[in-house]
């Protein structure tokens, strides 16, 4: 199990490495998927299955096909790779201080340190995190009803900025 | 620091570096703050569940919501930029020059 996190967590670092790395968008959009896929099974080892559902769901499904579809925006004849001189210097840079920083503390990192322990103080019927996100709708209700006025203030910025035409500085060609 | 605390500071602070190191692409730009609200909602998630504090789980899914939001806002910022300028390479964005 903790050779299972070990390599759960080194594939999120290296998928971050290969965005932070800023290849051609199409491949950044690959590396972030990677992430949050390998940041789910890292949630889900850890008992939040709720919370990993939410960030597919969610993350995945919702932000991240939007991205693809902007990602036709930027279509190029030559995309480039991680293959690319350019990318791979960033690559490697990145690991490199990674692993520098990885060298400053694993001496104090022993076995039990990579996956939790279970503690079972009681037996429950609802799972720890959907039992603390329906707190978002009994006791936290004020700001749930203030967060649905920013998604809908979000709506109208989103309208005015791709308004267009004669307003603003930002208009079409 | 345990490995878990690491990892996910380290994939924060990567995201920063590659939004600010960025090269040619605005969007490469918006993906790389895509990876760092990621960090910060598997950070915020993995504190409620290894503190067991239960209560601390609606942080996770608010911010899951605004950064939706600001994705969005960006999104629409790259959308409004193509097409003023064209293309949503940083080098079009020449207008203010020390």
């Amino acid at each position: 199990m903790a050779y299972i996190m070990l390599t759960l967590l080194i594939g999120m670092v290296l998928g971050v490495i290969s965005v932070a790395s800023n290849p051609s968008p199409y491949f950044a959009a690959l590396g972030l998927v990677l992430v949050a896929g390998v940041g789910c099974v890292v949630l889900m080892g850890h008992g939040g299955s709720f919370l990993s559902l939410v960030l597919f769901l969610i993350y995945l499904g919702g932000m991240l096909v939007v991205f693809a579809y902007c990602v036709a925006l930027a279509a190029e004849p030559y995309p480039e790779a991680w293959g690319e001189w350019s990318v791979l210097g960033s690559v490697l840079g990145y690991l490199l201080l990674v692993v520098g920083a990885g060298s400053w503390f694993w001496g104090g990192w022993y076995e039990g340190m990579w996956v939790p322990v279970d503690e079972l103080i009681e037996f429950s019927v609802v799972a720890a995190d959907s039992g603390g996100v329906a707190l978002m709708y009994s006791l936290g209700g004020g700001l749930l009803v203030v967060s649905a006025w920013v998604l809908l203030l979000t709506l109208l910025v989103v309208l005015e900025l791709t308004r267009g035409l004669a307003r603003g500085a930002l208009r079409a060609v | 620091m345990t490995p878990t605390h690491f990892t996910i500071s380290s994939a924060f602070l990567l995201g920063m570096m590659g939004l600010a190191f960025h090269r040619t692409h605005l969007l490469s730009a918006l993906l790389c703050l895509e990876a760092m609200m990621l960090a910060l909602f598997i950070a915020l998630s993995l504190w409620s569940l290894q503190l067991d504090a239960t209560g601390c789980s609606t942080a996770p899914m608010l911010m899951l919501a605004f950064s939706a939001c600001e994705a969005s806002a960006g999104l629409a910022l790259l959308v409004a930029t193509a097409r003023t300028h064209g293309t949503g390479h940083m080098q079009a964005l020449n207008l203010l020059q020390c």
